[in-house]
């Protein structure tokens, strides 16, 4: 009863989404007030509906009902109940549902929130957000049904969910992710509002910024969990795999990022604007693409989903419909854009027009990478793949200048900037960043390159930030209490910043400095690694919930201090028939220990491999900087919709004169 | 005008990736072609997996058209193949082995070479031996060079020593129909 409620709840949405794409346009286009207003309660209708159909199934998990085929496959009775409620994202079919719950809610929230802009461009936002939801919709209720029936036989107990989502961070990493790659499609929603009205000003980078921010920041979280969860649940003691699905995902990233920073040229300097529409197209293209790369099975992948060819067809034509139209519309519309900001050579314009293009580029090296064995093999020049050996050199490449210019964009002004102020400021910043580099690997022996340039790297933008900082408390002449004068944007790009200096750091010193060690060992056995001396307690039996297993105990001294205890489990799912090693991670600010448990050998001994990894926190850590850097944006007060309505009737009021 | 043709850049590059992901749809992304198809099989020297004094090189696939099945007894679909590839061997169809064993880590252990043989023996006497002999692949870089990806894996490998077809996964009664028997009839003749 519960899913057929369910079902018919998202039938209902799917009439919203329909009815949202068509009046709101309608009334938009014809300037009818009434119908415009219809937009608001449309989109609570779609959103109330899809959640309704969210929780039936959600509530179907709780209940065991195994005859619900989606529930069959990815749940048991044995399953703990908070699993059983992230399981509903478990497969395929939940979590489209779960993406269209999630588009439903950023949809409610532009609704609600956008009370300063006006009520036309309200109207058509959410009217194209009503027609992307039509295009899922449909596939949710055509190709992947998650409320379908297994009757009359249906099984007494289900197959129990993937054992590598049994984990905390699979329960938030997917909702996260999503929110990232959904909330994107606001964005989406207001260029191509914008297209449609024709009208592109320095208000809609304004309206779009916060949305861009929101997205970005959940996307940075979203990417950031899963390469922390895949770090200690695979058992491999990597942090990112350059896998496709991870690309997947990185991709809308880097374009949002790049985005973010042509957003901010297109409100302050109202200039790079059909670059920015294009990108704010892009950032949600390749958000879809991601989602068909994943589900449709084209790449193999670690992430391996159902690959079947008709969902596959399906969602490759709601892409070519969605990007097709979009980016159709944008070479129609966009030649009419004009920029009116003119800067000189050296500006901080052309630093952002650099950022963009070592972005994009980035994008493409990674698209290529992802995609080029597919085309290879499509071109009947046979399989070819293309590993992490070629993305790590290709962003070596990048990365030195994408820091030089992440160095002087913010230490140059708008419009023209002199040459002589910016490389002393540079000057200083390289000589600092040497010194510091030097006094930081003095009495480390075996200096790897790549790490000390990474270093460098590192610390040079950390110290260019703070140089910015100076620059302007001197210009504000208030002293250190001009601290306070600044605005959170810009405390948000600092942190930004400052969070990608640390990742820099994080990533430079775990890829060259990681040690690792494949050791035998019997209990009492002892191994020393970097100054750290694991002992070997034992292995006992472990028995879980759904799961049984061994636990490798180990105590870490450093110094004949014992510092800390580990355990590493292997889990044995017994539903699934799956092996799963849990890796014990001792946490520190300069450097993780990581024991991961082998096989028991013949003789009675077990394998372990033993990690001390520097500095990987660092990696994590810079991306939730870099996350506080985008909340602190957009708490900016220009943002708040009260003064965005004062924006309005100022433009509105300067509209008229001109008439 | 120019510039319209500017902007429709984006447009025309999506369309181009879209072919591409339409095709990819309808092919199995794991049906890996070798490419080694067509050349000769890479050179090699191994011992025979139950006496070390044997030695076997590429000349073994001399003047007779062979399969070549990687396999192992650790693996569960090789067991399931190994009564279908004794059929075959009892047509007439000449199958050498190439065996690699997983668990054999000369640090962690694992099994012993003796171990191995006894196991060889006892899967091979339950199941039917469809091998003319097994060479060893103890270090498994002459699997690397094969390009094998795992167990079971066959070869179909004509006189002149080259390989002409690459197959992953279990050899049954229907792949051998449709993919091998028409190949290997006309290299027969």
């Amino acid at each position: 009863m519960l899913a057929e409620l369910g079902h018919f709840s998202l039938v209902l949405a799917l009439l919203m989404a329909i009815l949202l794409a068509i009046y709101p346009m309608w009334g938009a286009q014809r300037g009818q007030v009434l119908l415009m207003q219809t937009a608001k309660p449309l989109t609570v209708g779609l959103f109330l509906f899809t959640l309704f159909a969210y929780l039936c199934l959600t509530q179907s998990f709780l209940n065991n009902d195994f005859s619900i085929a989606y529930v069959a496959h990815n749940s048991n009775s044995l399953l703990p109940w908070y699993y059983q409620i992230t399981a509903v994202w478990g497969g395929h079919e939940g979590s489209f549902l779960l993406w269209v719950l999630i588009f439903a809610a950023w949809a409610v929230a532009v609704a609600m929130f956008s009370g300063g802009i006006p009520q036309d461009i309200l109207a058509r936002v959410l009217a194209i957000m009503g027609m992307v939801g039509i295009g899922f919709y449909l596939y949710i209720l055509l190709a992947s049904n998650p409320f379908e029936r297994l009757l009359p036989f249906f099984p007494v107990d289900g197959r129990d969910l993937n054992p590598l989502l049994q984990d905390f961070g699979m329960i938030i990493h997917p909702p996260l992710l999503y929110m990232g790659y959904v909330g994107f499609s606001v964005v989406f929603a207001f260029a191509i509002a914008a297209l449609v009205a024709g009208r592109l000003d320095s208000t809609w980078a304004r309206w779009s910024r916060p949305w861009t921010l929101a997205a970005w920041v959940f996307l940075t979280l979203g990417i950031a969990l899963g390469s922390w969860w895949a770090y200690k649940e695979l058992g491999w003691g990597g942090w990112w795999f350059w896998d496709p699905v991870e690309n997947a995902s990185f991709m809308p990233w880097l374009v949002g990022t790049a985005l973010l920073h042509s957003l901010a040229v297109t409100e302050k300097r109202k200039a790079f604007k059909s670059w920015t529409v294009l990108l704010a197209i892009a950032a949600f293209s390749l958000s879809l693409l991601g989602t068909f790369l994943v589900r449709s099975g084209v790449l193999v992948s670690v992430h391996s989903f159902a690959s079947d060819p008709t969902r596959g067809l399906f969602i490759l034509g709601l892409l070519v419909l969605v990007i097709g139209a979009s980016l159709l519309l944008y070479a129609l519309r966009a030649p009419q854009l004009r920029s009116v900001g003119r800067y000189e050579l050296l500006s901080r314009e052309t630093m952002l027009i650099g950022n963009n293009i070592l972005l994009c580029s980035a994008t493409l090296v990674v698209l290529m990478g992802t995609l080029l064995p597919l085309v290879h093999k499509e071109l009947g020049l046979g399989s070819i793949s293309i590993g992490a050996p070629f993305f790590d050199q290709m962003f070596v490449y990048l990365i030195v200048p994408f820091v030089l210019l992440m160095v002087m964009g913010p230490l140059s002004r708008w419009k023209h900037q002199t040459l002589p102020a910016l490389r002393n400021q540079m000057l200083a910043g390289v000589g600092l960043s040497v010194v510091a580099v030097a006094l930081l690997s003095f009495g480390r022996d075996g200096l790897s390159y790549m790490a000390t340039l990474g270093m460098a790297l590192s610390v040079w933008i950390a110290i260019a930030t703070v140089q910015e900082i100076r620059q302007r408390l001197s210009a504000s002449k208030q002293g250190l209490a001009g601290l306070t004068s600044l605005t959170p944007s810009h405390w948000g790009m600092v942190m930004g910043h400052l969070g990608f200096a640390a990742m820099i750091m994080g990533i430079a010193m775990v890829t060259s400095y990681s040690v690792e060690r494949d050791v035998r060992m019997t209990p009492g056995d002892s191994i020393e690694l970097q100054g750290y001396e694991f002992r070997f307690l034992g292995v006992e039996i472990l028995k879980g919930p759904n799961y049984s297993g061994h636990v490798a105990k180990l105590d870490v001294y450093e110094n004949g201090r014992k510092i800390s205890h580990l355990e590493a489990q292997k889990r044995f799912y017994t539903v699934q028939r799956n092996m799963m090693t849990e890796a014990a991670v001792d946490p520190g600010f300069t450097r993780d220990l990581y024991v991961a448990l082998g096989e028991q050998l013949n003789n009675g001994d077990w394998a372990l491999r033993v990690y001390v990894k520097p500095y990987i926190r660092w990696i994590w850590g810079g991306a939730a900087l870099m996350a506080i850097g985008g909340l602190l944006s957009m708490s900016d007060k220009r943002y708040r919709m009260s003064k965005l309505a004062k924006v309005r009737v100022k433009s509105e009021a300067m509209a008229g004169e001109a008439a | 005008m120019k510039r319209i043709g500017l902007f429709l850049l984006p447009l025309g590059l999506f369309l181009l990736i879209t072919v591409f992901l339409l095709q990819g749809l309808f092919s199995n992304p794991r049906d890996i072609e070798s490419s080694l198809l067509n050349q000769p099989v890479p050179t090699f020297r191994l011992p025979d997996v139950m006496d070390a004094s044997i030695e076997y090189g590429p000349e073994v696939f001399d003047g007779e058209v062979t399969l070549l099945n990687v396999w192992g007894t650790w693996c569960v679909t090789c067991a399931i193949e190994l009564p279908f590839l004794t059929e075959l061997r009892q047509q007439g169809v000449r199958i050498v082995g190439l065996y690699y064993e997983q668990n054999m880590d000369p640090d962690f252990g694992g099994k012993t070479l003796p171990e191995i043989r006894l196991d060889i023996d006892k899967t091979l006497s339950q199941l039917g031996n469809p091998y003319v002999f097994n060479i060893f692949d103890e270090q498994r870089d002459t699997s690397m060079d094969f390009g094998v990806t795992g167990a079971p894996e066959t070869f179909l490998i004509d006189r002149q020593g080259k390989v002409r077809l690459h197959h992953v996964g279990d050899l049954n009664e229907r792949v051998w129909q449709t993919k091998f028997l028409p190949l290997y009839q006309e290299l027969s003749q």
